[in-house]
Order: structure tokens, then sequence, then C-alpha cells
């Protein structure tokens, strides 16, 4: 008791005002078992201070349940209810915002945003409404006056009588501290340090304050004022691009042009190909001095034959020595490109057997268009190899010939080479003989033609039978 | 008083009728407090002074690259048509998933009442803040003009006089990450605010004891403080348990609802939660076990935390596990061709590697956790998390890049190739993970004091009522 002793002393002498009584102890059993009696005793100011969260301890005081849950409660409604007002405002009033035709007010949508928000607010409320109903932050507190409290926040446990008790008596409340085992019973004194935040602070808080306001106002003033000077640009790349446009001048180059020409000498990546691989010519005319004005003669040349419908004169086309033979290896894989790519560009008007009546033709016959060409068929004699060489058909798929058009820019090289093989292949299938097919598969071919040809027979007795039937039963004109 | 639990006590071991003992040795209140005080009092060791420059220069790495991708533009990248995501959503995906575990371990396991959580979860949070902090530089920077990136939050902008666009996946990503971010935030921050306040009072040091006294907001212990501290505690873990649950939910629909092969799958948000837990609970790991050691916390963090960990990774593995094999079902029963495509060359494409990475760390390595010697051998425990680490990395890798790259459009198919920014900045955002880290060891408490406390008030108050059987027993 001798430090009690000395703590009054020093109040009588300070005449410092008392602020309650401690005692301290070092279990959390004798900590409630002490809670209890006080609370029985009638002590109603009362507050216990422990290094943890001692479970029953509100109830062996007597300390009422705490309202935060509602201060939650009402941070998630405000929440839930801002975040669906804010989203509909937005995104359905204010800014109607069509997305994929979903309605304007889209709540599925909406849910995301409101249920963080309702998170958001309701731990806002659990966290500020937990600091505001303790009365945190409080810096100047009279339990920290007494050096001994530091261990309450390590391992001591402190029950406390407040002296504002309406049965506060120090002398009976030090009696029941030391009947319950509490040791160091202590008075407690008020705190009477200077409570003032000191002046520097304020001055430094103060000078910062006007410092950060600064920029702010700059750019609040720029905002609202005219300038004659140029817009500062931080990233002035990313605000205008420095990449030209095909038809802008630049002044980079000598010639002022953004585009630029194909530098002499070069090819294009990709683009090495033989000669003769990309044109079908197996040798420029003798005629001509330079292979460049042989080849811009011809290329006037199949300008002129389309607008003419071919012309009558020897024209360079017949002069030209043609490839005779498909530069590349025919074997099946190239005639299932060559296939493919004829399904793709040529079939639509030659028709899938080269017969010249495509799906295009058909209709245009329908629509009887007068300035329509007919495509050839490709089973012409004068279309076959003796008498049009690969090159020269491989020529006219690249440049085109009459109403065709030229397909050099949608087919590339090796696969116009392609149908040039499959193209061959049809006219030999509309062609062929029964010597060419081997001995062994003749008697499957003989069956299958005699199979093809009942069907088509009975097809079309069939068809005549309806045609006959519907005739019948048409009602005759009056 | 004091509680005599040997040290080499095997608390694996599970007794019918018992709890084991989650504080082990001769261990008193006040040892808790030396121990955990010890870490962030005394002088910084030569380990933690080396790792702490390597990881500073590696953050310094991670600002210049910033710097130059800003000053150049987002073409520093590896990113190019059709693979416009790249390693800066990977890395994004990747920190946000880690970031999961800690409030999964404050939240999830503290409504479920496991009490081993109390010695974890502090520095568990911590790294959740920092991983949060590491995701949410990369779509910042992502964006191409980063001094805009304020163009996402609903102001009311004179500049462009419209309102973001709520049913974008994306922007929800924007508000489901901020949110995370502060909530875990908020958490942690009161988790520790009574453990810093014993800081303040041991504090020798007049600065000292100022910055802790005011980063304790002035605690004193107050049993009514505790309670409304306690009840706030609880509410903040009900709310943040479905947070944590919404966030990778919300990251997974930034690929759901999407119509790229390979992304537009409903299995999307529980995978993505199962993996982030998977992976955030491996990281945990990673930095738990080697620091339970060198900060001298044995007694705090024992076997039996980690035996327990590894077996909830275990468990989310084999979920993992399961959800890429249902992919692969699913694409095949949905029938649909560029579905059925992009899983086969996931799995056989041009990125096989990658997958079968993934598919080896995460499903494979994580079976090892049958068998308690793994569980609770230490080094193995460390080799196996980090490649779980890398095998979700991996993942994010896989999901991101596989299904761009080849999509409906084949002439606009590519490979997706790193430049060297692309590296520096995935091993910078480690630098800035770990110099975050390392200071938290240092200057924060790296275990929750008081609530270690009161488990241990419990394991005394369990203790007597057995001596107390034994005694009635006995007469």
């Amino acid at each position: 008791m001798s430090a009690s002793e000395t703590a009054t002393e020093t109040v009588s002498e300070s005449e410092k005002k008392i602020h309650g009584v401690t005692a301290e102890f070092t279990s959390v059993d004798t900590l409630l078992a002490a809670c209890r009696r006080v609370r029985d005793a009638g002590y109603t100011k009362t507050d216990a201070f422990a290094p943890f969260a001692v479970h029953g301890i509100d109830k062996a005081l007597g300390i009422k349940p705490t309202v935060l849950p509602w201060i939650a409660l009402i941070g998630g409604v405000t929440g839930v209810t801002v975040a669906l007002c804010m989203q509909i405002w937005m995104n359905a009033i204010d800014y109607p915002y069509i997305i994929s035709g979903k309605p304007f007010i889209s709540l599925p949508a909406f849910i995301p945003v409101a249920f963080e928000l309702t998170i958001l607010l309701a731990s806002f409320g659990a966290f500020f409404g937990m600091w505001a109903l303790n009365g945190l932050p409080r810096f100047s507190n009279p339990m920290f006056t007494n050096p001994r409290f530091d261990r309450v926040t390590d391992d001591t446990f402190f029950l406390f009588v407040d002296s504002k008790d309406e049965r506060f008596d120090q002398a009976g409340v030090e009696r029941l501290f030391a009947d319950c085992g509490g040791e160091h019973i202590d008075t407690v004194v008020e705190d009477d340090s200077p409570t003032k935040v000191p002046s520097f602070l304020i001055v430094a808080w103060l000078v910062s304050v006007a410092l950060s306001i600064i920029p702010l106002l700059i750019v609040a003033k720029m905002r609202v004022t005219n300038s004659s000077s140029p817009r500062f640009h931080i990233f002035f790349d990313m605000d205008f691009s420095p990449a030209r446009d095909a038809q802008q001048t630049t002044s980079i180059f000598a010639d002022n042009r953004a585009a630029r020409p194909d530098i002499p000498g070069t090819v294009a990546r990709g683009q090495v190909q033989d000669l003769s691989f990309t044109t079908g010519i197996e040798k420029l005319s003798s005629n001509a001095p330079k292979p460049s004005e042989h080849l811009v003669a011809f290329m006037q040349e199949s300008d002129d034959s389309k607008t003419t419908g071919g012309a009558a004169q020897k024209s360079v086309m017949d002069t030209t020595v043609w490839l005779d033979k498909n530069p590349r290896k025919v074997d099946a894989s190239l005639l299932e490109r060559g296939q493919q790519q004829f399904g793709i560009y040529c079939s639509v008007c030659h028709g899938m057997n080269g017969g010249g009546n495509g799906l295009v033709n058909q209709r245009a016959q329908k629509l009887s268009q007068s300035t329509w060409i007919q495509p050839s068929s490709l089973h012409q004699e004068t279309l076959y190899s003796d008498k049009y060489p690969d090159g020269k058909l491989f020529s006219t798929i690249t440049n085109g010939i009459r109403k065709m058009p030229g397909y050099a820019g949608q087919i590339k090289a090796k696969d116009r080479w392609a149908i040039v093989a499959y193209v061959r292949a049809l006219q030999q299938s509309q062609n062929a003989s029964i010597d060419l097919v081997p001995q062994a598969k003749r008697a499957s071919l003989e069956k299958e033609k005699a199979g093809v040809e009942k069907r088509l027979k009975e097809e079309a007795e069939e068809a005549q039978k309806k045609a006959g039937e519907s005739k019948k039963d048409s009602p005759k004109p009056a | 008083m004091s509680l005599a639990i040997p040290n080499g006590l095997d608390n694996t071991v599970e007794k019918p009728g018992q709890r084991a003992p989650l504080v082990l040795g001769d261990t008193t209140y006040h040892d808790i407090t030396e121990t955990v005080c010890q870490v962030a009092e005394r002088p910084p060791s030569k380990s933690w002074v080396a790792g702490f420059l390597v990881a500073f220069a590696l953050l310094q790495m991670l600002g210049l690259t910033i710097a130059y991708l800003l000053y150049t533009g987002v073409g520093v990248w590896g990113n190019r048509s059709p693979i416009f995501w790249g390693w800066p959503i990977v890395n994004f995906v990747f920190w946000v998933g880690i970031g999961h575990a800690g409030t999964l371990i404050s939240a999830i396991l503290f409504l479920f009442r496991q009490e081993w959580r109390t010695s974890i979860n502090r520095a568990a949070e911590a790294m959740t803040i920092f991983a949060v902090a590491c995701a949410g530089t990369f779509p910042g920077i992502h964006v191409g003009r980063a001094w805009l990136a304020f163009w996402l939050a609903p102001y009311p902008s004179l500049n462009l006089w419209m309102w973001p666009q709520f049913r974008s996946p994306l922007l929800w990503d924007v508000f489901a990450v901020s949110t995370y971010g502060t909530v875990s935030l908020l958490f942690w921050y009161m988790g520790m605010v009574p453990d810093l306040a014993t800081f303040r009072d041991r504090s020798t040091n007049k600065w000292r004891r100022m910055a802790y006294g005011l980063l304790s907001l002035g605690w004193s212990g107050s049993s009514r403080h505790w309670m409304r501290y306690e009840k706030a505690y609880a509410l903040l873990a009900a709310f943040a348990a479905p947070l944590v649950l919404s966030v990778h939910t919300i990251v997974s629909f930034d690929f759901a609802v999407s119509q790229v092969p390979g992304w537009h799958t409903t299995i999307f948000p529980p995978y993505f939660v199962a993996g982030a837990i998977f992976s955030g609970f491996a990281m945990v790991l990673t930095l738990m076990v080697p620091a339970r050691s060198m900060l001298g916390l044995e007694k705090l963090i024992t076997i039996r935390h980690m035996d327990n960990m590894c077996k909830i990774i275990l468990a989310t593995g084999s979920i993992v596990g399961l959800a890429y094999g249902t992919e692969f079902f699913i694409a095949w029963y949905g029938q649909v061709g560029e579905e059925q495509f992009a899983f086969t060359n996931r799995a056989f494409g041009p990125y096989w590697w990658a997958y079968w990475t993934m598919v080896t760390c995460n499903v494979i390595s994580p079976q090892l956790f049958w068998f308690k010697k793994f569980r609770t051998t230490p080094w193995i425990i460390v080799v196996i998390t980090i490649f779980v680490n890398i095998g979700m990395w991996f993942e994010r890798f896989v999901i991101v890049c596989t299904s761009l790259s080849r999509d409906y459009l084949p002439s606009a198919w590519a490979y997706f190739s790193p430049t060297w920014v692309d590296w520096a900045m995935l091993i910078g955002s480690f630098g800035l993970f770990f110099t975050l880290f390392l200071l938290f060891c240092r200057l924060m408490p790296v275990i929750n004091m008081s609530e270690t406390k009161s488990t241990l008030a419990k394991q005394y108050h369990m203790a007597h009522l057995d001596d107390d059987h034994a005694a009635a027993t006995e007469h």
C-alpha cells in the first residue's frame, strides 16, 4: 500500500484532482472475478483495461451492447442506394448509353458496382463508427500518467473505478480491490499537461495547406481564362501523331511525298520469283528490244482486247513464246489446291465443271442482261493445251480477257498455276476415253456408269409423269 | 503463471477431446510481446539489409521502366495485335490472386473460428495489401495514357461531358479492386492498432514513441473499446468475406463476359477464386516459412499452422485441377468448334510448353501434400509453394495469351513475345512487393500479439479445466 500512500501525498501536495483508482491483475480469471465483485458492489463508472479482448468482461462489468451494427447497416444501405441511383442517372438518364441493345436501366449489369459500394460504405461505417464511439483518437488520457500503465498493452490487466461514480469512496474502493487480490492499487490523477496543440504544428499545417492550394488555384485560373499562347502539350507526339497519311506531304524527303515508291532494284519481301513463273512467258519476243517494253506492249494489248472484244490482227499474244508446261509439279495435292481455288474464284462464272454456266451466268441469263458476255466454256478445242499453252492460260487468269478481269491481285501466282493444272484436268474429264482407265478399274467404272444412266433415265421418266399429272390437275382456262 | 508445453511437441497430432496447442513452449503473455517486438526493436540483421537492398534496387528498376514506358509509349511492351493484353494483364491477375489469401485468412477463417489464423493473419494481410499495390500498378499503366487514368472515376468531367460505362466488366473491376484495397487496408490497420500501442508503450526513443503514439490513436485497452473493437472486427470480417470472393469473380468477368474462345465460360468465377486462394496461400507459405526461422517465431508459427495451410493448398489445388478438366469436358460437350479449337490449341498448340508447365506446377505438385512428411518439412513446403507460384503465373499467361493469340480470324493469329521491358516490370514488381514486405517486418508488429495472447488465455483456461478435472477424479 506504500505506493498508494505516496500517490495520495503527491496529490495533496500539488492538489491534483483524482481521476479514479486502479488495481492490477495478472490473469483473466482473477480480473473477471474482481469485475463481478465491483459490479455487485454497485459501482457503475468502472472500466477494465486489458492487453487483449477478454471474453465475458462486458457482462462481468455490466457494459451495454454497442449500436455499431446499426451504423454499419446505415452505411450499407447508403452504399447500395447511392450506387444504384448513380448508375441509373449516369448511364440511363443523363447520358444514355446504347450497349448491345440492353435496356438503359439494366439492373443485372449494375449489381457488381452496387455490391462493392455497399461493402465499402458498410465497412466505413464499422471502421469510423467504432473509432467515433470509442472517442478515439484521443492522445491525452489520465490513465497514461501512470508509468505502470504501459504494461496494459503487454501482460497486465487493470481494473478502474472512476471518481465520478456516485458511490465513489477512495478507501472503500481500495479495500475492495485488495480483497479481490488486486496488486499495486493506485490513484490516477487528472492529466494536467497542456492539451493545446503546439503552435509550430499549427503554423506548419497552415503553411502546407496554403502551399497545396496553389497548384489547384493555378489549374482553376487556367481553366477559366483565355490565353493567346498555345496550349501546353506534355506529350506532343501523343496529341499529334507524327505519322503521315498516304496523300500528305512531308519535308523529310526531297520529293515531298509521304508515300514512298518502291526503291529501284528491290523486290518486296516474299515476292522474289522467276519472271516466267509470274507471267507464264517462256522467253520474251525477239521483236522487242527490251523485256520491259515487251511487257508494256503486252499489258496494253490485253487492255485493248478487253475493250474491242479481241483484236483481229496478229497480236503480241500470238508472238509470245509461252511456257508449255506447268512449272509446278502436278500431283494430287496441287490438283486439290487448284480445285479449291477454282471453286472459289472461277466456278461462279465458268461453272463447277468449267462449262461456262456458273451461277452468275444463270442469273444474268434470267435477267436477260444485254451487255452480258457469256463466259467461255473451257472445253472448247481452241483452249486445249496444244493450241492454248499452259503459260497462255496462266496469263489469261493473271491479266484477264474480254469482260473477265485479271486475278493477279486476288490469287497468288502459285495458286494460279494450280488452277491451270486443274483446268487441264477438267478438260480431260470431258474428253476421256475408257482406254485411259487402267484395265483393273474399268469394270467398276462401267458398272457405275450403267447405274448412273439408269438413275438418270428413271428421274427423267418420273419428271415426265409429274409434268403430265400437273397438267391434268391444273384447271383448264375457260 | 505459465503453461509448460514442450517446444518439440508435435502439435499436428489430433487428440480426441483436446484442442491442439497453437502456442508452444513455456510461453507467457510477456514472452509473446518480447518475441514479436524484438523483430522490430533489435538492429537489422545483415540478411535483412542485403534483402532490402536487392528489393529496393528492383523497385528502382520498376520505376525506371515505368518512366520509360510513359515517355515512349506502350509499344515498348511485347503487346501486339491481336495480343493487346499481354504481360501487364497477366501480372495484374497474378498479383490480385496473391492478394486474396490475407483477407481470406483474416475474414473467412475468423468467421469459422479457426484460431490458428491468429499468428499468421497479420503478415498475410500485409502481403495482401502489398500484392494489391503491385496489381494496381499494371492496369494503371496499361491504359496507355496513365496520366488520364482518373477518367475511370465517375466524376463530372468538363472535358468529356460523359460518364463511365457501368455495364462493362472492366469498370466493375476498377470498383472491385479499389474497394478491396481500401477495405483490406482498413482491416489491416484496425487489427494493428492495439499492437501499435504495445510498440508505443515499449519505445524508449521520443520520436518512435510519438510516431507509434499517433498511429495507435491513443489506444488504452479499455474493455469498452475492446467490445466495440471486437464488434467492428467481426463486422468487417463479415463484409470482407463476400468481398474477397467477389473481387476475383469480377476479375474473371473481364474474361468471361467477352466472346473470346477459351474465355467465354461460366466456370471462370469459381475457378478464378479457387486459383486465387491457392496462389495466395502458396505465397504466404513461401514467405512465412523462411521468416519464422529468420525472425525467431517458431513458438508462435508452429508446424501445425503450416500443416493446416498445406491442406488448404491441397484442397484448392485439386479444385483448380478439376476446373482444368471441366474446361476441356465442356469444350467437347458444348460442340462449339472455336471453343474446341481453343482448348486443343492450349494443350497442343504453340504454347504447349506453358500449358504443361502450368499443369505440372498447379495440379501435380500440390498432390504431394497428401503425405504428412511433405506438409511438415519446411524446406519441402517452400519448394512446392514456389512451384505453385510459378504455375499460377503461367495459368494467367495461358489464359490471356493463348486465347488472344488465336481467336476466330486465322489471318490475325500471332505469337506473343515479351520484350525486355516486360521482363523488367515483372521482376520489378517483385521488388516493390519485397521492399514493402521487408519494411513491414522492421516497422510493424509481424504477428497479431493481442489475438495470440487471447488464444494463449484460452489455452490456460482449458489447462485449468483439465487440472480441476484431474483433481476431482483423484478424490
